[in-house]
């Protein structure tokens, strides 16, 4: 099997007494693009630091191409957006974009001249005269234009204009085209439905779920509507079933799990419709952060 | 979950209609009392000091003639201004540490300054502010009281310290309110350059800037008799013709604070014409790039220290030649009037007589500013780091090593420039007026500091690598500390091993005396096991943000 471009074992960070990531195990194969969700605070810009090295980890390990991370020879072969990007204040967007090919992992110059066109900067303005989008465009443009093997995005669209996320999902699909990992940090949970193969959710430091966004469709709340003529159908003390509203000629209610024994049940009524309708990432994700506050 | 509960009276906006005013006051409030505490400890401590201990000092030793002598001699008012009441503890008091403590609290009222308005305004800490119910006059109003009330404060405790010493009280009140008006006329001044330049750096170096022209005028008006209406330039030329302890004049303090109250009235009316986080002066909107000096991080470090470096060389440069100008007549007065060499030697001056000895005392003073320039470069570096402009390039493959290596060999070139350019300067000025000094030996002078001024690069380096803000002023320790240090202990006839602690006590008088290579070694050798040290934990630490 090709290395992973992530991989971490038992990944901990410790600040004080707030335990900010704890046992983190995660791999990310070369050409998937990864999303990593969770609630603010639950460590995820922790764990991106790790993986940069800009902070070292209290336990366990991490490596990107089986280079250990907090080795800066690991960062020729990644490129980083952070969520908050600051620019020298005297240094144009062009001189920024110069600068950051100089001493980078390396630069595909006609790419980057395309970037600019298509996330339409205006890189003569100094730094400190850009908005948040447009120093998220610098920081876009220089990451994409490196061509590494692995880019480390974190909240990269969260200042773009829809257009502009437009052409960062163009740019994304195009690096997982080209065999780039993507590790997508974000909280637009359509753009990571729309670009993710994969998604990592964590919670309070430790991670609960990784999975294909279809399979944590199905493992999560199918809602389920039926109508029926007659006698309505008995759920009631089935495993996995929540009833949601129940009229004389219609029911609805949420499926978790093996839907069988729920279509059993209903198999035994006179149904004239049924729909099923799989839940969104913002359900899902809504669903397990919803939990942690009950 | 727990469910907090609020009490009721933290959900109304504010108590009362001033509740937003205090807040903004209370913010000015925090940002300023750590400094403000040490520069009111440092005026009234040297203050008190030098008046305590004028007896043991002094005593009765100088008559009229020498005094006469003194006050008549171009470049000791060139220098140190013009002397009077020298026969009183108070008068000498305000002679030896005027100028001194006047640039204290000037440079920091306008550091102060540009820092809680324009810098805060910079990083739109002030959108949120100014978003709420203040004004942005309000905002500027709030913080320039905070920073005038710290310096009346500073006065108050001045006067009352000096009349606990014993100096008549009306000299003492009109010393400490010089001072005090001093320090408010640069906040004045700094507050209007906030409103005129879009950049906090912009803003700190016109003040600068325009301070240091106030200062030469004040040099030059006391050194040249012709010129003398150039001391009615605000601030320092007036604060030098109250002439406190003799003949406690008034007027020239009111000059002070006209200026400063319409520099303040301007700066308040133009706060409300101009937008938020943009200067009167526009920056241009777009230019084409200038690529030099961004092909590597080392580039890129030389490139960012081009700009204050020229500042820094203009600065020292001016000094310097200055000092190389009034070589003669300074060390042609010492030489005539052995109590006040005797006196300067007490203060850590020996050996003024000759050019050379002249040179080489002021030579050591050098370490100062250029220890200064190293702890400042670090602090900016560190500045970088916490405002995360390092992130993109500590994420690419560039060492944490090799970035700080890249900070420290940069500042370090900048050192030699600095003392190459204040050998340069003393020469220019010392071949001006004939006096002998050679290149050569301001050259060998200059270049005799490095090892103390690169200890301040080693300290700072040091407080970086163990995540401290406070990078500046560990930096500036070895040097600035260290100097106080040796005329305190000196002052106070402290046991010898006290002085001994700081590195000026193992400074050579070059090129009067030969170079003490031993203990330039063990300077240069401290300094490379900080950097080490420092470097190491550089490597081991968290980045910040």
């Amino acid at each position: 099997m090709a290395t992973p471009a992530v991989r971490t074992e038992h990944l901990t960070k410790r600040y004080g007494s707030l335990l900010a990531l704890d046992g983190l195990d995660l791999t990310v194969p070369t050409g998937e693009v990864f999303g990593f969700l969770g609630p603010n605070g639950a460590g995820k810009s922790t764990t991106i630091r790790l993986l940069l090295g800009l902070a070292r980890p209290t336990a366990g390990r991490a490596w990107i191409f089986d280079t250990d991370a907090g080795d800066v020879a690991a960062h020729h072969r990644l490129a980083y957006v952070p969520a908050d990007v600051a620019l020298w204040p005297q240094l144009t967007g062009a001189e920024t974009l110069e600068l950051l090919a100089a001493t980078g992992p390396g630069v595909d110059r006609a790419y980057r001249d395309e970037l600019v066109d298509r996330f339409a900067l205006d890189p003569s303005k100094p730094g400190r005269t850009y908005s948040t989008g447009n120093r998220q465009k610098v920081a876009l443009i220089a990451a994409f234009a490196t061509r590494a093997p692995l880019l480390v995005l974190d909240e990269p669209t969260s200042g773009l204009d829809p257009l502009m996320e437009r052409e960062f999902r163009r740019a994304v699909r195009h690096a997982r085209d080209r065999g780039q990992a993507v590790f997508l940090c974000s909280h637009q949970l359509a753009e990571v439905e729309a670009v993710c193969d994969r998604v990592a959710i964590l919670r309070a430091g430790r991670l609960v779920d990784v999975a294909g966004v279809p399979e944590l469709r199905r493992l999560h709340r199918t809602e389920v509507t039926a109508r029926f003529t007659g006698p309505a159908p008995d759920l009631r003390g089935l495993a996995g079933v929540d009833v949601l509203a129940e009229d004389p000629e219609l029911l609805r209610l949420t499926l978790t799990g093996p839907p069988a024994p729920a279509l059993r049940a209903l198999a035994a009524a006179e149904i004239t419709a049924l729909t099923v309708r799989e839940p969104g990432l913002e359900e899902i994700f809504l669903d397990y952060y919803g939990e942690a506050d009950r | 979950m727990t469910a907090t509960t609020y009490p009721a009276t933290t959900t109304r906006p504010g108590r009362g209609p001033g509740a937003a005013g205090r807040a903004a006051t209370r913010l000015a409030v925090r940002q300023v009392r750590r400094s403000a505490l040490v520069v009111v400890a440092l005026t009234v401590g040297m203050s008190t000091l030098v008046a305590a201990t004028y007896a043991s000092t002094v005593g009765d030793g100088l008559d009229a003639g020498s005094l006469a002598a003194l006050a008549r001699n171009p470049a000791v008012r060139t220098l140190f201004g013009e002397p009077a009441a020298l026969d009183t503890a108070g008068g000498f008091t305000a002679w030896r540490t005027g100028t001194v403590l006047a640039v204290l609290l000037s440079v920091w009222g306008l550091l102060a300054t540009t820092r809680i308005t324009r810098g805060e305004e910079e990083t739109g800490r002030w959108d949120l502010l100014l978003a709420g119910r203040l004004t942005p006059a309000g905002m500027l109003g709030r913080h320039l009281a905070v920073l005038v009330a710290t310096l009346a404060g500073t006065g108050i405790a001045l006067a009352a310290a000096l009349t606990a010493a014993g100096t008549p009280v009306p000299g003492a009140a009109l010393h400490a309110t010089g001072l005090a008006l001093v320090g408010a006329y640069a906040v004045a001044t700094a507050a209007l350059a906030a409103q005129v330049f879009p950049t906090r750096a912009g803003a700190t170096a016109g003040t600068l800037a325009l301070l240091g022209v106030a200062l030469l005028a004040r040099m030059v008006g006391d050194g040249v008799a012709p010129l003398g209406w150039l001391r009615w330039l605000p601030p320092y030329g007036p604060l030098a013709l109250t002439r406190p302890y003799q003949d406690d004049r008034w007027a020239p303090l009111a000059v002070v604070a006209v200026t400063t109250v319409a520099l303040a009235g301007a700066a308040l009316a133009l706060a409300g014409r101009r937008d938020v986080r943009d200067g009167l002066l526009r920056t241009t909107t777009g230019r084409p790039p200038r690529l030099r000096l961004l092909g590597s991080v080392e580039a890129f470090a030389v490139r960012r220290v081009l700009r204050p470096l020229a500042g820094w060389s203009a600065g020292i440069g001016a000094y310097f030649l200055l000092i190389g100008l009034l070589a003669d007549s300074m060390t042609a007065f010492l030489t005539e009037n052995p109590r006040f060499a005797d006196l300067a030697a007490q203060a850590g001056f020996a050996g003024l007589g000759t050019v050379r000895g002249y040179a080489a005392t002021l030579f050591a003073l050098l370490a100062i500013p250029v220890g200064a320039f190293a702890a400042v470069r670090l602090a900016a570096f560190a500045a970088a780091e916490t405002g995360g402009r390092l992130t993109l390039l500590q994420a690419g493959p560039n060492s944490r090593t090799r970035l700080l290596a890249a900070e420290a060999m940069t500042t370090a070139a900048g050192v030699a420039v600095l003392v190459t350019v204040a050998a340069v300067a003393t020469w220019l000025g010392a071949v001006t007026v004939d006096a002998d000094l050679s290149l050569r030996a301001a050259l060998a002078g200059t270049w005799n500091v490095v090892p103390l001024a690169l200890l301040s690069l080693g300290a700072a380096v040091l407080a970086l690598g163990g995540g401290t803000r406070a990078v500046a002023a560990l930096g500036m320790l070895p040097t600035a500390g260290g100097f106080l240090l040796e005329v305190l202990a000196d002052s106070l006839a402290a046991p010898s091993w006290v002085s001994r602690l700081s590195p000026y006590a193992h400074l050579s008088a070059v090129p009067e005396a030969a170079p003490d290579q031993p203990a330039a070694a063990v300077m240069l050798a401290l300094t490379g096991a900080a950097l080490a040290i420092g470097a190491w934990g550089y490597r081991r630490r968290d980045l910040r943000p």
